[in-house]
């Protein structure tokens, strides 16, 4: 158990991340505060997908005219990276749409917390 | 030509999307027309597609000239070529019906909301047809977040509702992704027929076992399965008229798709009903779902809501139709998933009508129905004998084939679960059919006109579909098993 904390404090740091930001995302009314926690799970996921891509002593893929022998040890793992550049776009696009959201629900509701809005509902 | 047909599928909704903005800046007018021209053209051309995988065979495309698994693929099989039709089918309909409504209720933004619309269609065929599992969740997104703007659109409790459906679609869109990962880290591949290949070898890692999880809980958030289906019941009933019908009939189908695909195709049933039984969980998820979605739909005097807990209802029904693991309970489940987009559409198209003409929200008020609009009242009896199952609707062949799939496989308590859902759908539709007959008509109601003719008319389609869906089942039911059932069945 604790080799597994020493050696993979990626996966730790994940794992503590993904469920901070569910937990902020669960409990706290105030609905920035749940984007924040939204932003931090969605943040932890990407971090989980770059450590996958990490290899000891291997330098970045991309083939030189000087490339002689291609060794795929040699090189990182690209693929997590282009797929997170993807996952980061869709993150920023989710943010974008519910900050909207908040924006518009804060201008009827001229607050934030979401019990209050329930309450100014009734 | 055939061979880039998939291509296609996505590229024309989506284009339209992006021609929709330039071309309403100055004639918000002709957006309406680009949005039906080319829904209409995406329903030619699934047909096509469809026709296609029935005579020869799957289709597939590949993209940048790069052979899968290394290339990205896109796939369309007698499964997606089906829900493709679906998809295209009912949207272009409930568009029709949007129409009137959209003037009503979103005057003055027509233009994003026929953008949206065509951009949310994209997106699910886009989802339909990915042949791999990362493509599928971008997708799964830009479809979620078009249909949070069009249940949040009208301000007020819809805001609410649509900001809770983004916390609990992200949170379960994350999840997905995670167990996409866990999954890619075992096998180093994201091709779903390259996944299906690679698997087997390696069912015993632990991180095969969470990553499924991972994504059976993420897609189960999504499509609203009991018991995580807390975002739905609000955001169906506050959502705008003129989006409920596309939002209800297409928008959870699509998850479950994805479900069905990674379950059947990318697993394989050996593995889910054996090494990793998620079939057995899900089985009793959905007997539950189906019993406790119709039994509070039961109590509820919002029309929208009831017809929202029914929502729950149904797909607890789909659900137990997948996990029975034999090929008639496989193809029960696709057959009503197929109804149950023209029965959520049509009824949800009688819950917009009746608000918009006369304002009617609660059961007892649809008693107005019966004055003036008796073809709104026809498209409603249909579509609650076809929710009820009589036949000759559709809903009735889905459900007798439910139950012959969980005889065959002798899941007694799947059949007793099947038979008490429709029990409850009786007694809920029966309740409210007692309320409209029974309900005094107010005297001195000023003079109520039946509904304008777009509204008419794609509600006269969609009672159409029902019955002519139930009245073509044996075809259908040919395609289903003949190109659409998963290997091992």
């Amino acid at each position: 158990m604790t080799d597994i904390l020493l050696h993979r404090p990626n996966f730790v740091a994940f794992i503590i991340l993904f469920l901070l930001g569910m937990y902020i995302m669960t409990v706290y009314p105030n609905l920035v505060k749940k984007l924040i926690g939204m932003y931090l799970m969605q943040t932890s996921i990407i971090l989980f997908f770059i450590t996958l891509a990490v290899k000891t002593n291997s330098t970045i893929p991309i083939l030189l005219p000087s490339t002689t022998a291609l060794n795929p040890d040699m090189y990182a793992n690209p693929l997590p990276h282009v797929l997170m550049l993807t996952a980061i776009v869709v993150g920023v696009s989710t943010l974008g749409v519910s900050l909207a959201m908040v924006i518009a629900l804060y201008r009827e509701y001229h607050t934030l917390e979401e019990d209050q809005i329930l309450e100014k509902m009734q | 030509m055939t061979s880039s047909l998939p291509g296609f599928l996505f590229a024309i909704p989506f284009f339209a999307a992006v021609l929709t903005p330039v071309v309403g800046y100055n004639n918000p007018k002709l957006c309406r027309s680009i949005a039906l021209g080319a829904l209409l053209l995406l329903s030619v051309v699934s047909l096509w597609a469809l026709s296609e995988v029935v005579s020869s065979g799957p289709l597939s495309h590949q993209f940048g000239g790069w052979a899968p698994p290394i290339g990205i693929e896109w796939v369309v099989d007698g499964l997606s070529g089906l829900m493709m039709v679906a998809i295209s089918l009912v949207s272009l309909i409930v568009l029709i019906h949007a129409g009137p409504l959209v003037e009503k209720e979103l005057a003055g933004r027509e233009v994003p909301f026929y953008a949206l619309a065509l951009l949310l269609v994209a997106a699910l065929g886009g989802m339909v047809c990915a042949g791999d599992l990362f493509n599928l969740f971008v997708f799964l997104e830009v479809g979620s977040l078009a249909s949070y703007v069009l249940v949040g659109v009208v301000g007020g409790r819809s805001l609410l509702s649509a900001f809770r459906y983004l916390i609990l679609g992200t949170i379960g869109a994350s999840l997905y992704l995670l167990g996409v990962g866990y999954l890619y880290a075992e096998t180093g591949t994201l091709n779903m027929a390259d996944l299906a290949v690679r698997l087997p070898e390696v069912l015993d890692s632990r991180a095969v076992l969470t990553g499924l999880l991972f994504i059976v809980l993420g897609l189960a958030i999504k499509m609203g399965l009991f018991p995580l289906h807390g975002w739905l019941p609000d955001a169906y009933t506050y959502a705008p008229d003129s989006s409920t019908p596309l939002l209800t009939s297409v928008v959870t189908k699509v998850p479950l798709y994805a479900l069905v695909r990674i379950l059947f195709w990318v697993f394989g049933i050996e593995t889910v009903s054996h090494h990793i039984p998620v079939l057995v969980v899900l089985g009793w998820l959905g007997a539950v779902a189906a019993v406790v979605g119709a039994f509070v739909a039961l109590s509820q005097e919002n029309f929208k809501r009831m017809l929202a807990y029914s929502s729950v209802s149904s797909m607890g029904l789909f659900v137990l139709g997948f996990s029975l693991g034999t090929r008639t309970g496989f193809a029960g489940g696709l057959f009503y998933v197929l109804a149950d987009t023209l029965m959520k559409a049509a009824l949800f198209g009688v819950a917009g009508a009746a608000i918009y003409q006369c304002g009617a929200k609660t059961i007892s008020e649809l008693a107005q129905l019966r004055q003036h609009m008796p073809w709104v009242l026809a498209a409603l009896i249909v579509g609650a004998l076809s929710m009820v199952g009589i036949p000759p609707t559709a809903g009735f062949f889905g459900k007798w084939h439910l139950i012959v799939g969980a005889l065959e496989a002798e899941k007694y308590f799947a059949v007793v679960a099947i038979l008490a859902s429709s029990m409850l759908t009786a007694a809920y539709f029966f309740r409210m059919f007692q309320r409209v007959w029974a309900e005094p008509l107010p005297s001195s109601e000023p003079h109520v006109l039946e509904t304008p003719f777009p509204i008419r008319l794609s509600l006269g389609l969609l009672t159409f579909g029902i019955i002519a869906l139930g009245l073509g089942s044996d075809l259908v039911m040919g395609i289903i098993f003949e190109s659409a059932i998963p290997k091992g069945f």
